[in-house]
C-alpha cells in the first residue's frame, strides 16, 4: 500500500438536508476513484451510500432536515469501510433483516422497503448498530480486490 | 439540482421526459408528476429516462407507484430508453422485469 494511503479518510458532518446528497455522492466517488476502485464498482458503492443517508434522513431523523449526518470513508489494506451515522430514532427491527432483495410477485409490488436489501446486495458486510449516546450508525465494508 | 420534467403529446401517449440525478431531494418532483399523467393521460404514460444520469431507490419506488396507478386507471405504464443508471438499479431491486421497457 502507498504511503499516502494511510491518511486517506474522510470525515464528514452535513445536515440532514436531502439537497445534499448530491454533493454526498459526488465526494464518495472522488474519494473511491482516489482509493482506484474499479468503475462499476463506484456506481454502487455511491448508490448504497446515498441509500444509507436517505435512510437516516427518512426513518431515523423522519424528515427532519435539521440534524446531522456524519459520514466516514476508511481504507485500510484488506477493506474499505463506510459508515453513516445520525442521531435519530432507533433504526426498526426489520433493517437488520439479513435478506437478498427479493423478486416481487405481481400482487406484492411495493414502492418500499427496496433500501436495505439494496445495501445488502452491495457490499460484503452491513452492520445496524445503535450508538450508545443515541442514533444508529451503519458500518457497509467492501472487501478489496486482489 | 432540481429535474427537469417535460410533458409531450404521442398519439395516444403521454411522455414524461425526465432530465437529471432523481434521489430523494428530487424525487418527489417526479412523482407529482407521474401521478398527475396516469389519470389524465388518453391511453397511458411512458416515462423516457434516456437523460437520468442516476436514480436511487426512492426514485424506483416511484415508477413502481405510477405502475401502480396506471393499473389501478386501466392505462398503460412503460419506460422508454433506460439510462444505464437506471438499468442497474432496476436489476439491484430485482424489478427489471416489472416494467414494460422498451
Amino acid at each position: 500500500m502507498d504511503k499516502h494511503r494511510e491518511y486517506n479518510d474522510v470525515r464528514l458532518i452535513v445536515r440532514s438536508d436531502p439537497r445534499f446528497l448530491g454533493s454526498i455522492r459526488s465526494l464518495v466517488r472522488a474519494w473511491l476513484e482516489a482509493c482506484e476502485v474499479a468503475e462499476d464498482v463506484v456506481d454502487t458503492v455511491v448508490l448504497a451510500i446515498d441509500e444509507a443517508c436517505s435512510n437516516a434522513i427518512r426513518h431515523a431523523y423522519e424528515g427532519r432536515c435539521d440534524e446531522t449526518l456524519e459520514i466516514r470513508l476508511h481504507e485500510n489494506e484488506e477493506h474499505l469501510e463506510f459508515q453513516v451515522c445520525d442521531q435519530g430514532a432507533p433504526c426498526p427491527p426489520e433493517c437488520m433483516e439479513r435478506r437478498p432483495p427479493q423478486r416481487p410477485t405481481e400482487n406484492d409490488l411495493k414502492p418500499g422497503g427496496l433500501g436495505v436489501p439494496l445495501m445488502r446486495e452491495i457490499f460484503d458486510d452491513v452492520r445496524f448498530s445503535p450508538v450508545a449516546t443515541g442514533g444508529n450508525c451503519v458500518i457497509m465494508r467492501l472487501k478489496k480486490k486482489d | 439540482m432540481a429535474l427537469t420534467i417535460e410533458e409531450s403529446k404521442s398519439g395516444e401517449e403521454t411522455v414524461v421526459g425526465v432530465l437529471g440525478e432523481v434521489d430523494l431531494y428530487t424525487s418527489p418532483q417526479l412523482r407529482t408528476a407521474i401521478l398527475k399523467a396516469v389519470p389524465a393521460a388518453d391511453g397511458g404514460v411512458a416515462v423516457d429516462l434516456s437523460g437520468v444520469g442516476y436514480i436511487d431507490s426512492s426514485g424506483v419506488a416511484t415508477l413502481v407507484e405510477g405502475l401502480r396507478s396506471a393499473r389501478k386507471h386501466g392505462k398503460t405504464f412503460t419506460l422508454v430508453a433506460p439510462s444505464r443508471a437506471v438499468l442497474q438499479v432496476l436489476e439491484l431491486t430485482r424489478l427489471d422485469q416489472v416494467f414494460e421497457v422498451r
